[in-house]
């Protein structure tokens, strides 16, 4: 990502000055194929990208044991204090990895949802897919004879809401608002599940399952990890591929089939990728949902309005992801406030904002 | 009351034996709650208390305890069917629910609020309850009607959401701080109408006598609205005050039944939605037939949650979510969203 | 404990850090723990306890740990052992390590533990990072089982190298609680008694199989849980209030996560199918404080409960 992008700066230079490209814009040349490149995105990107590598340099330093400049080096190299090579190597980098990993999915994830619904609340997290994950999550936690890890039934929850929400939203509209609202029901009596577990089990058994009510980075599966990294690879080129056929579809539908898309099987392919990519993210991390609704919104509100911002609301997610858990991490020290509070409390308002803005500048 | 106030405007047409019917049911409804239990007592053993006789324990357990939380499920069904047919016809949106809108999550924030400032559940006030149902209600219908999202019946189920998703984290945020309120809130967020006394219903009855003669001044008006603004205009009623009046009437209600009941989930959704299939859009004729759904949807769905689990109980608010959401898929699986 | 930069000794606890230990095995006792036999050091001498049945442990051998992790409710540790330390350890500085539900781990690692004593319930994810930073010991999960925290204290006692001290403090529970049945026995108050927490919609009824209802039996009481405890369940669900009945033993005992148990008794007066049981006209009804009677466990909390049966049914 980091590599294509300087590729594509350091080609400015020969391409800006060729005839037949449209102001604000690159082209950009490679064998017989050729690529238009916003100037400002390009921008964004690599300001996001800066950002991302210095909250990321933060959240490594700083914590209940506070590193300078020197240690962290020296822990990232794997030399000097051995206390310290293992708070960076062996607690805050993995964490740090499974924050970019989860922040970017629950971003692409909410963009692509966003897009096609046309309404910036139109979130995986919003409508429940959460929800049956962290269902089914707790009934692995509170042991309802289910073998499986909480992760994989994180993943597993997901999954089921989400066929659920499709099944019952079959042969819907376009703009997937059918999908919306089934979501929200499913979401609504998963939701109520949870409560019913909770409620049953004593309180202990009701604690451990916390984290997957609320959503946290702290000692989380590497397993589930590793996946949600495969997906990632997978699924960010997948996005970015569908995110040309959604900038038409942001077009009334006339417009869009006038276009040659294909809708109804765009449609179900932008959903499906969401709701998986999601899913991946909530194995890891719990709900987390927010994330999905303030990282595109933070891309949209920077990047131009031609496309649909797919790596900018990747790399805006990831960075809220850091900055939202390393808050966490240090504004209550020792005790640690879960990145899933934090996101909500920062969140919260700006969905507030969202909401109380005047119609007019709604995503339409 | 209610009723004898609307009969002053005369029973719409065509509506006395849908009416009839649903009375005997509810009334069916309400003696299978008397003689039903998850304890000792037999039928036959309520049944005797019923014919004026008995046993001193029958007839505490129908007297004190399934006579109360029967009134009580009459009450809550009533008011959350009636709010959510007024919320229905005033946002023109066939998916407005106070639950679905984020007004269930508004109370069960404030209850959390008031347990992390040191409350018990056991001691709770009802007006606390009241008063987070009230305040979520104001919210959402703030919002849309700010935005204007009555034409997109989406948008406004989606804000709901979206603000029962905020006030869930920051009700995450007391619990992580106060385990002695996490630990009793798990079972304040499933409503129950279990140990409700007369006196909790008592407490919330001025304003559900309020919400109702709202109720009876606006139907007409809102009746009249449906046929848009201008025709309202025509006919005198005004209807920026029209709305304001409903939302406050939703309020009330819906915080009554919220602080006595808890959250109950789907009851304002699949009320109206049957009054409509039986009676057609109009929402004069809608609210007569939701005095009789309301009860009797929360009635039955009471009386099978003391029966599933007997000797303890289920919760009421997990019944209706099971119940409610194959209504709200069916409503959107409809051809097209009605827009109402 | 504030943000500091790390303290600069470069081999001090170090040694057992990063899985090290294994270099030491002539000094180390071996232990058996949920996740396998673990060797801990001879002598632990800065340990962290990530439960509170584990610091209760730790207390009643006479180690007083370098962190704990917080009890339910409070932003400190539990009320009792706050008035032992107070007794026993007036210098005592508890590094509070995180709450039970989100255990800090960068902050146990400030401590530079030698030894780490967990609750049965950490998840695995923990435990692998845990271990690497020291010995950790996990208790196996027994399930429920009223006799389960005398096996956990054993092994903490045992990891801590103070199985004797242990062994002394259980014993004296032991005796303590013989010593209680006799008495009750002589006031002819004993019976039977039913430990429920109340709800608006009707009570919880604890299982028999609990850490305090094992202590109740052995001052002689009989448990009441009107077999209504489904399963491997630590209480029953609300129970009806038409049941209510079920749990009218001689003895009530009325347990709520507030500090004041009064509260939950005003509470559950106003209930009319509460004020018709017989353990309330009598006056048997007991308030007890939750977060000693559902929380707990160890030798002290056990002492503290004796204490609390005794100042109930033996009023002087």
């Amino acid at each position: 990502m980091l590599l294509s992008s300087v590729d594509t700066a350091c080609r400015r230079a020969e391409t800006s000055s060729e005839v037949g490209v449209p102001p604000g814009r690159w082209r950009l040349a490679r064998g017989g194929h050729s690529l238009l490149i916003d100037k400002r995105d390009l921008v964004v990107t690599l300001l996001l990208l800066l950002g991302l590598l210095a909250a990321s340099a933060a959240y490594l330093a700083l914590g209940s044991v506070t590193l300078g400049p020197g240690e962290l080096l020296a822990g990232l190299i794997g030399g000097g204090d051995p206390m310290a090579v293992f708070l960076v190597q062996e607690l805050r980098l993995p964490r740090l990895v499974a924050a970019w990993l989860t922040g970017a999915a629950f971003a692409v994830a909410g963009c692509l949802m966003q897009t096609l619904a046309r309404n910036r609340l139109a979130t995986p997290g919003i409508i429940g897919i959460d929800n049956g994950a962290t269902a089914f999550a707790v009934a692995s936690v509170v042991g309802l004879g289910v073998s499986l890890a909480p992760p994989a039934m994180a993943l597993a929850g997901a999954a089921t809401a989400a066929a659920l929400t499709f099944g019952l939203a079959s042969g819907g509209d376009t703009r997937g608002y059918r999908f919306i609202v089934a979501g929200i029901g499913v979401g609504a009596v998963f939701g109520a599940v949870t409560q019913l577990l909770l409620a049953r089990v004593a309180i202990d058994t009701a604690n451990a399952a916390y984290p997957w009510t609320v959503g946290t980075l702290n000692a989380r599966s590497g397993q589930a990890v590793t996946v949600l990294a495969i997906g990632l690879a997978v699924g960010l080129p997948l996005a970015l591929a569908l995110a040309r056929s959604l900038n038409l579809m942001r077009f009334s539908d006339a417009v869009a089939s006038g276009l040659g898309v294909m809708l109804r099987r765009r449609r179900w392919q932008v959903l499906s990728l969401s709701v998986l990519l999601t899913g991946l993210a909530v194995a890891v991390a719990g709900p987390v949902g927010l994330v999905g609704l303030v990282g595109p919104e933070i891309a949209r509100s920077l990047a131009s309005r031609r496309g649909v911002p797919i790596l900018a609301s990747a790399l805006a997610g990831a960075l809220v992801m850091v900055l939202a858990d390393l808050a966490g991490r240090l504004l209550l020290a020792p005790i640690e406030l879960p990145v899933g509070i934090v996101t909500a409390i920062v969140g919260g308002p700006w969905l507030l904002w969202i909401l109380l803005r005047p119609a007019a500048k709604s995503l339409a | 009351m209610t009723a004898r106030v609307l009969s002053h405007r005369g029973l719409p047409e065509g509506l006395g034996r849908p009416l009839i019917g649903l009375g005997l049911l509810l009334a069916l409804a309400a003696l299978g709650s008397l003689l039903l239990g998850a304890g000792e007592v037999t039928p036959a053993r309520a049944l005797a208390v019923l014919a004026g006789g008995g046993d001193d324990e029958a007839r505490f357990v129908v007297g004190s305890l399934r006579l109360p939380r029967t009134l009580v499920g009459a009450a809550v069904g009533l008011a959350l069917g009636v709010a959510g047919a007024l919320l229905q016809a005033v946002s023109r949106n066939p998916l407005a629910e106070p639950g679905l809108l984020g007004v269930s999550a508004g109370a069960a924030f404030a209850v959390a609020l008031a347990l992390w400032l040191g409350a018990s559940a056991a001691t709770l006030r009802v007006a606390v309850a009241q008063l987070g149902a009230l305040a979520g209600c104001l919210c959402v219908l703030g919002v849309a009607r700010l935005r204007g999202l009555g034409n997109d019946p989406v948008r406004l189920v989606l804000a709901g959401a979206a603000f029962s998703a905020l006030l869930a984290a920051l009700t995450s945020l007391l619990l992580l701080f106060d385990q002695r309120a996490a630990d009793e809130i798990r079972f304040w967020v499933i409503g129950s109408l279990s140990g409700r006394r007369l006196e909790d219903l008592l407490a919330v009855l001025p304003s559900l006598a309020l919400a109702l003669t709202i109720t009876v001044l606006v139907a007409r008006p809102l009746a009249a609205l449906a046929l848009g603004e201008r025709v309202a205009s025509g006919l005198g009623h005004r209807p920026g005050r029209v709305r304001g009046l409903v939302v406050l009437a939703v309020a009330l209600l819906v915080g009554a039944a919220t602080a006595i009941a808890g959250p109950i989930a789907f009851v304002g959704l699949v009320v109206p939605f049957a009054a409509r299939a039986l009676a057609g859009p109009d929402i004069r004729r809608t609210l007569w037939l939701c005095l009789p759904l309301g009860p009797l949807m929360v009635i039955t769905a009471d009386i099978v949650s003391r029966l599933l689990v007997a000797p303890s109980e289920l919760s009421l608010g997990v019944l209706t979510a099971l119940c409610g959401a194959p209504v709200l898929v069916a409503v959107v699986r409809a051809r097209r969203l009605p827009t109402l | 404990m504030s943000p500091s930069a790390l303290p600069r000794r470069p081999f001090a606890g170090l040694v057992l850090l990063l899985g090290l230990a294994t270099g030491q095995s002539a000094l180390a006792t071996t232990v058996k723990t949920a996740h396998g036999p673990v060797e801990v050091g001879d002598d632990p001498q800065r340990v962290v306890t990530l439960y509170e049945g584990a610091l209760d442990a730790a207390l009643a051998s006479g180690v007083v740990p370098l962190g704990a992790v917080t009890t339910r409710g409070g932003d400190g540790v539990a009320g009792y052992i706050d008035d032992y330390l107070a007794a026993h350890h007036p210098d005592a500085a508890l590094a509070i390590v995180g709450v039970v539900r989100e255990i800090n781990l960068e902050a146990v690692l400030a401590q530079r533990p030698d030894l780490i004593l967990a609750p049965p319930q950490l998840a695995d994810e923990q435990y692998a990072l845990l271990s690497r930073i020291a010995p950790t010991v996990v208790p196996l999960s027994q399930g429920l089982d009223p006799q389960a925290w005398k096996a956990e204290s054993r092994l903490y006692g045992q990891a801590l190298g103070r199985e004797a001290q242990m062994e002394t403090a259980l014993a004296e529970v032991e005796s303590r609680a013989h010593e209680l049945a006799a008495a009750l026995d002589e006031a002819e108050v004993s019976g039977d008694a039913s430990l429920v927490r109340w709800m608006p919609q009707g009570p919880l009824v604890m299982s028999d199989q609990l850490f305090t209802t094992g202590l109740m039996q052995a001052a002689g009481l009989t448990i009441n849980d009107a077999g209504l405890i489904p399963g491997e369940s630590a209480h029953s669900d609300p129970l009806s209030l038409e049941n209510l009945g079920r749990v009218d033993s001689d003895w009530l005992f009325l347990a709520t996560l507030n500090a004041d148990g009064q509260e939950a008794l005003e509470a559950a007066r106003t209930s009319p199918a509460f004020a018709r049981l017989e353990a309330v006209a009598n006056d048997r009804v007991v308030a007890v404080d939750g977060q000693l009677w559902t929380s707990a466990s160890g030798p002290l909390a056990a002492q503290a409960v004796l204490d609390d049966i005794e100042a109930a049914l033996l009023p002087r």
